[in-house]
């Protein structure tokens, strides 16, 4: 089975920008939603709580929420499968509705913080980078030089 | 002649509307500079310049007198019942002496009259030389939104709580524009003692009098029910849906669920996903059942106080680190599990 991404460079750019909300909610619906009138009208800035923290309410339960950016060298993109797959083992195929840059993430009545999951889980970006980037022979003489050097004061 | 009010009421409402639409201005504007309510026509369009998923308080102009002499002031609700609308809470004050006027402005059995008649009272209250020196009166409406949001909050704040924290914010505000209270009467549905000892606690030097069916009983408390019943009254007449929804003459029934124009309310204007516009409490059982019917389910994080208990260590724990076959489980990294990640294999 393969996946193919269906985007280039080109609907990438041209891409619509899109009104991305992050809800502490699982929604068991898929369609379209009247976002602006039923949801951002009611979006409140509460500065009591912290620069740039919003209120607003989803079905009667209270929000809490700040406008966040994509990690940089990240885009944020939506893809949308417009055919489901048969079975398992077929191709798929999903096509880039729109892109983001920044979205506006909402908990359940909690001011964002570090404590937040979405928080925790974006120190992957970090991680991979660390993981991936090449290493240099003098990076690797230059760590091993070091590690000689803690060895001789430790003892 | 309410019929001819309400038309008026309705085209100053309308120009309001498109005074604020001009003026942008996205800063909150400070309560009591949106206007002063003077008579019964300012009541409308008072209420209709404000943000309606926000509390709003008013207070009247303390009348001087109230300022020397010891007063007497009266709590009551309005609208604690329905499924949609805002709840309002009322006081009224006036000096112990001025009982003549409360008598003569009619302030008897607020349950008894009628909504005409209680149109004609509080323009009185406003209007009238005899009340307007000596009658004083606030009110909060505590919009729907609100009322949601609290009882939805993870520490789940009662309406009852709620209830309180209105009265005594508006007692204190009264104290705090100077009324020289003595004796605050209460009306309430649940039991006094518990309400009477938190109020005692609160404002220990006045004579606290916490009684069922206050308003028929207390004049002064008459007084704030009427204050509170017209202005939720007008509140859902001018109530006007950031939604979009447009519904002829604001025809919702009661908000009682026995109302079969606000149950036909609750099933026309169901949003799949956002549910009901935010004049319903969506905390009401009506309101969630018609939603769990209707509209997609929704699933919310866990509010914290239902995690379930640790009960030690369980038995089974010692069998699960293999699977069948002998092979064993690898735990997953810590340093993913703390940070909520995991690996993706589908779309």
């Amino acid at each position: 089975m393969s996946i193919t991404l269906d985007f280039n460079g080109k609907n990438f750019a041209k891409g619509k920008n899109l009104d991305v909300h992050y809800l502490p909610a699982k929604i068991d619906g898929d369609g379209e939603a009247n976002v602006e009138n039923c949801f951002n009208n009611y979006t409140r800035e509460a500065t009591e709580f912290g620069p740039g923290i919003l209120t607003n309410a989803l079905r009667g339960y209270p929000l809490m929420g700040e406008k966040l950016k994509v990690p940089e060298g990240y885009r944020g993109l939506v893809l949308q499968e417009t055919e489901k797959p048969i079975s398992d083992t077929s191709d798929r195929k999903l096509r880039l509705t729109g892109v983001f840059q920044d979205f506006t993430y909402w908990n359940y009545d909690k001011v964002p913080s570090n404590g937040d999951p979405y928080r925790q889980a974006l120190l992957l970006p970090d991680v991979a980078q660390a993981l991936s980037q090449p290493i240099s022979e003098e990076d690797l003489e230059a760590e091993i030089a070091r590690n000689k050097e803690n060895a001789k004061e430790s003892p | 002649m309410s019929d001819q009010e309400d038309l008026v009421v309705k085209k100053e409402y309308k120009s309001i509307e498109n005074i604020d639409e001009n003026d942008e201005d996205p800063d909150d504007v400070d309560l009591k500079d949106g206007g002063k309510i003077d008579s019964l026509k300012a009541l409308g369009p008072f209420i209709a310049s404000k943000e309606n998923s926000r509390n709003t308080v008013y207070l009247s102009d303390v009348p001087d007198i109230c300022k020397d002499k010891p007063c007497m002031l009266g709590v009551d609700e309005a609208g604690r019942g329905p499924v949609l609308g805002p709840m309002v809470y009322g006081i009224s004050y006036c000096p112990l002496e001025s009982n003549k006027a409360l008598e003569d402005l009619g302030c008897a059995d607020s349950k008894q009259l009628t909504e005409g008649k209680r149109d004609i009272i509080f323009n009185d209250i406003n209007t009238k030389e005899y009340a307007t020196s000596c009658v004083g009166w606030a009110v909060e409406i505590i919009s729907p939104n609100t009322i949601s949001t609290s009882m939805y909050r993870r520490s789940k704040c009662s309406l009852n709580e709620v209830s309180m924290d209105s009265a005594m914010g508006l007692i204190q505000q009264a104290i705090d524009a100077g009324v020289n209270i003595a004796e605050v009467y209460v009306d309430t549905v649940g039991p006094p003692e518990k309400y009477q000892e938190k109020l005692l606690k609160r404002f220990p030097n006045f004579k606290i009098t916490v009684a069922k069916k206050a308003d028929s009983t207390y004049p002064i408390v008459s007084a704030a029910s009427i204050c509170a019943k017209v202005t939720r009254d007008h509140a859902l007449k001018v109530w006007s849906f950031p939604e979009g929804l447009v519904i002829k003459d604001n025809e919702f029934g009661s908000g009682y669920p026995g109302d079969p124009v606000t149950r036909r309310f609750l099933t026309e204007y169901i949003d799949l996903v956002f549910g009901f516009p935010r004049l319903v409490r969506f905390s009401w059982s009506t309101a969630e059942n018609a939603l769990a019917d209707k509209a997609y389910d929704m699933e919310f994080d866990e509010p914290d106080s239902e995690k379930p208990k640790y009960a030690g260590t369980k038995l089974t724990k010692f069998f699960k680190g293999t699977t069948k076959s002998g092979e064993e489980i690898r735990e997953e990294c810590r340093f993913f599990k703390q940070r909520h990640l995991e690996n993706v294999m589908e779309f």
